[in-house]
C-alpha cells in the first residue's frame, strides 16, 4: 500500500543507528508491505536499505525488537542473507526499524518464474536446479545455527538469472527455533499443521515451505494443486483450508490419485516432473506424502543439496524439441539408459557425459568439472574447477578434459592400456575411457554421438 | 514426417482469476471537483493495482467498472486484465441509483460471467450520497447471486453526506467499516487502498485468521492518519 499511509518518511529525514550511534538520512521509498516500508538510506556516505515499521507493529509483534537485536548480535549465516545490521530510531517517532544491505538490482523475484507470460522468466532447468541448490545451501546454514525463518515464500528470495545465485530478504521474522513465531506464514507456503492453526512456524515447517518453493521454482506450479484444486470454482478460505491444511494430497502422490494431474490441463507440470532425476522426484514425493502428515519426516537440506548438485551438471536438451531434462542413469550409474524425450517422445541423442558415482556431468565446450565431483570431501562449489572441456589446439574436432588439479590422473582406455595425465595436460574424451581422479573414478560415455560435445543448456 | 509437439508451454494452463468490480457513484452531487478527483484517483490507483497483481503471480487480476447515476451503466463492461486497463474519465450527473448498480453487479456474480477458477470476487462501492432508489432490493439480489455471499465487499464514503449506514450494510462485517474520504488526497489514498489491499490480502503473510480481519486492521490504521479537513 505504498503511498496510502501518511506515516511515510519524507526524503532527508535524519536517523540514528541504535548500537553504532551513526547518523544518516532517508533517501527514497523502495517498497511497502503489511508491516512497514523499505527505504534507501545513506549512513555516513554508504547506502543501505531501511525497513521502517508501522507505529502499531511493535505492539502487535512484541518480540520483534528483541528478535532483531539478537539477529544483529549473531550476524548473518552467509553473505546471501540481507541480514539486519543495526536498529534505527528517528527522533520524534514512536516506531523503529533496522538497516540491512541494499539488494543488488540484477536479481529477480521468484514471482517472475510464475508470472503470466510474457512477463514470465523462462529459466533453463539446470539454472532452476541451481537456484534450488543455493537455497538449500543457505537455509542449511541458517537452520544449523538454531534459527528458523518462519515465512519462506516467493516474495522474499531473489535469484540471478545468469549465475543462479540467490539473495534472501525479509529476515526480520527469523527467530530461535522453538520461540513463539511472529507470523503464521504466507498463503500456499504454510505447512498443513500451520494452516490448521495447530502449531506455529518452526524449523520443521520451514522445511515444508522450502520444499513448496523448490517445487514452484522447478514447475512454476504448486505441489498440492491437482484435480481437486482444478475443480474449486471459488477459492475461498474453506476451500484453501481443505486443499492445503485438512486434506492435502500431492499432485504426484503414487498411492492416492484423487488430486492427480488432469490430462489436457496439467500436461506441462507432468512433463516437467518426468524430466527430473528419480532422486529429486523421490525427495518431492517424501515431502508431500509422509512429510505432509509427519513433520519429523521432512527432507533436510543436505539431502536436497546433494541431489540438486547431482542434477545441475546433468541436464540435456532434446535435439528435436529443445525440452530440458535429466538423462536416466543405468544400473549403479555405470551407463546411461537410452532416453526418449519426456516432452515429444522421440529418441534423444545424448551428449557425451562423464559418469562419476551417481553424478552425471554432460560435457560441452568450455564446461568445467566442479571440484566436488572428484573429491567427496570438498563442499559443493561450482566456482572451483577440477577440469575443463577443451578442443585440441591443432586437431580441430578433437575434444579433451584438461586436468586443472595439482595431481596426476590415471586413465585407462577402452583397450585396457593405461596413461597418466599430469596437471595441465588433457585427456581425449572417448567412449569407455575411465579416469581415476584420486578420490573417485569417472567414466566417459559418448554413446553414438562420437566425441564431439554439444552446447549444454546454460 | 511431422510429429505433433504437445503444447507444454505454461500458457496452455488456464490461470485462476481475481475479479474486481468497481461501482462508482457519478450522481449530480459528484459534479465538479469530486468527479475530477475520482478520475484522478482511479488513474493513480491503476499502477498500484498492477503492482498488487504482480505480488500474486499465479492469479490474473480482472477489472470491470460500473458507473451509477440515473440508472447504472458498465463503463468497463468486459473483465479487463489490469495490465491492459486504460482509464477513460467518468462524467457526473443524475440521481444515485445504487440499488440498480447492485442489481447490475448481481447479474455478473455467477460462473457464466466469471468463468473458470476464481478467487472470491472483490466489489468496491464508492459513493458520496444516499441511494435514491431501492437499495434493499439491490442488496437482496446481490446476496442471492451465486457468488454474491462470497464476494469481498469494500466501500469508500466520499465527503460528509455519504450514507455511512447504507455502506455498512453493504459491507456487512462487524469490524470492517467504510473508508471515509474527506478531501482529494484522502480519496486518492482510499481508492488505492480499496483496489489493492483486498488483492494483497490473498497473497500476504498474515497473523490474522481471515482476510477481512487483515483488512479491518489495516483500515483502522488508515483512519488514524485520515485528514479532518472537510470537503
Ligand atoms: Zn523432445
Amino acid at each position: 500500500m505504498s503511498g496510502t499511509t501518511n506515516d511515510e518518511l519524507p526524503r532527508g529525514t535524519p536517523l540514528m543507528t541504535v548500537h553504532g550511534r551513526r547518523r544518516g538520512h532517508v533517501e527514497n521509498l523502495l517498497g511497502a508491505g503489511g508491516q512497514g516500508a523499505v527505504y534507501a538510506v545513506a549512513i555516513e556516505g554508504t547506502r543501505f536499505a531501511l525497513k521502517w515499521y508501522h507505529d502499531d507493529i511493535a505492539s502487535i509483534d512484541r518480540t520483534l525488537r528483541a528478535r532483531l537485536s539478537r539477529a544483529i548480535g549473531i550476524g548473518p549465516p552467509t553473505d546471501r542473507f540481507l541480514w539486519p545490521i543495526d536498529l534505527v530510531e528517528i527522533a520524534g517517532s514512536k516506531s523503529f526499524g533496522y538497516v540491512m544491505p541494499l539488494r543488488d538490482g540484477d536479481y529477480n523475484g521468484m514471482r517472475d518464474l510464475i508470472a503470466r507470460p510474457p512477463k514470465r522468466i523462462d529459466l533453463p532447468l539446470s539454472k532452476r536446479v541451481m537456484v534450488c541448490l543455493r537455497i538449500a545451501q543457505n537455509f542449511l546454514e541458517l537452520h544449523a545455527r538454531g534459527f528458523c525463518y518462519q515465512d519462506i515464500n516467493f516474495g522474499n528470495i531473489f535469484f540471478h538469472t545468469q549465475s543462479g545465485d540467490i539473495l534472501i530478504c525479509d529476515n526480520d521474522n527469523v527467530d530461535i527455533d522453538g520461540m513463539d513465531a511472529a507470523v503464521f506464514g504466507t498463503r500456499k507456503f504454510m505447512a498443513p499443521e500451520v494452516v490448521r492453526r495447530e502449531t506455529l512456524p518452526s524449523t520443521k515447517t520451514d522445511l515444508f515451505s522450502m520444499a513448496v518453493l523448490f517445487f514452484y521454482i522447478i514447475h512454476s506450479w504448486h505441489p498440492l494443486d491437482g484435480r481437486r484444486e482444478n475443480e474449486v470454482q471459488i477459492m475461498d478460505s474453506s476451500a484453501e483450508t481443505s486443499l492445503y491444511g485438512r486434506n492435502p494430497v500431492f499432485i504426484f502422490d503414487p498411492q492416492d490419485q484423487s488430486n492427480g494431474p488432469v490430462p489436457g490441463v496439467h500436461d506441462a507440470i507432468v512433463a516437467r516432473w518426468n524430466s527430473l532425476t528419480p532422486a529429486i522426484r523421490s525427495l518431492f514425493t517424501r515431502s508431500f506424502t509422509v512429510g505432509l502428515r509427519q513433520p519429523g519426516e521432512r527432507v533436510l537440506e543436505p539431502e536436497w543439496r546433494t541431489n540438486f548438485a547431482r542434477m545441475v551438471d546433468g541436464c540435456v536438451s532434446c535435439q528435436h524439441c529443445g525440452y530440458d531434462q535429466a538423462p536416466r542413469q543405468g544400473v549403479k550409474g555405470q551407463t546411461l539408459m537410452p532416453t526418449v524425450c519426456v516432452a515429444c517422445g522421440r529418441p534423444m541423442a545424448l551428449p557425451p557425459v562423464l559418469l562419476i558415482g551417481r553424478d552425471t556431468i554432460t560435457l560441452g565446450p568450455g564446461i568445467g568439472i566442479a571440484i566436488h565431483h572428484i573429491d567427496p570431501d570438498r563442499p559443493v562449489d561450482f566456482t572451483t574447477m577440477a577440469g575443463i572441456v577443451e578442443e585440441h589446439p591443432t586437431n580441430k574436432g578433437v575434444w579433451g578434459l584438461r586436468n586443472m588439479t595439482r595431481n596426476a590422473w590415471k586413465v585407462t582406455l577402452s583397450d585396457g592400456s593405461a596413461v597418466t595425465v599430469d596437471p595441465g595436460r588433457a585427456v581425449r574424451i572417448m567412449d569407455e575411457t575411465t579416469v581415476d581422479f584420486g578420490r573417485r573414478v569417472g567414466r566417459f560415455v559418448t554413446g553414438d554421438t562420437a566425441s564431439v560435445p554439444r552446447e549444454r543448456p546454460r | 514426417m511431422a510429429i505433433d509437439l504437445p503444447n507444454l508451454g505454461q500458457t496452455a494452463l488456464v490461470r485462476r482469476q481475481l475479479q474486481v468490480v468497481l461501482a462508482l457513484d457519478c450522481s449530480g452531487s459528484m459534479t465538479g471537483d469530486k468527479i475530477a478527483s475520482l478520475n484522478y484517483a482511479m488513474r493513480a490507483a491503476i499502477p498500484e493495482m498492477r503492482a498488487a497483481a504482480a505480488d500474486n503471480p499465479e492469479t490474473d487480476l480482472m477489472v470491470r467498472v460500473l458507473r451509477f447515476a440515473s440508472g447504472a451503466q458498465w463503463h468497463v463492461p468486459d473483465p479487463t486484465l489490469v495490465d491492459d486497463l486504460e482509464w477513460t474519465d467518468l462524467a457526473a450527473g443524475g440521481e444515485t441509483h445504487m440499488g440498480e448498480a447492485l442489481c447490475a453487479i448481481a447479474d455478473i456474480l455467477n460462473p457464466e460471467y466469471m468463468p473458470g477458477r476464481q478467487l472470491p470476487p472483490v466489489i468496491v462501492l464508492v459513493s458520496d450520497g444516499q441511494p435514491s432508489d431501492d437499495f434493499d432490493m439491490g442488496m437482496k439480489r446481490l446476496l442471492a447471486a451465486p457468488y454474491g455471499q462470497r464476494a469481498l465487499r469494500v466501500a469508500v464514503a466520499i465527503g460528509g453526506d455519504a450514507d455511512i449506514e447504507i455502506l455498512e450494510r453493504f459491507i456487512a462485517h462487524p469490524d470492517f467499516k467504510p473508508l471515509r474520504a474527506n478531501n482529494a488526497q484522502d480519496l486518492v489514498n482510499r481508492i488505492k487502498w480499496a483496489t489493492t489491499v483486498p488483492v494483497k490480502s490473498v497473497s500476504q503473510s498474515t497473523n490474522a485468521p481471515d482476510p477481512l480481519t487483515v483488512l479491518a486492521r489495516d483500515a483502522e490504521r488508515q483512519k488514524k492518519t485520515a485528514s479532518d479537513v472537510i470537503w
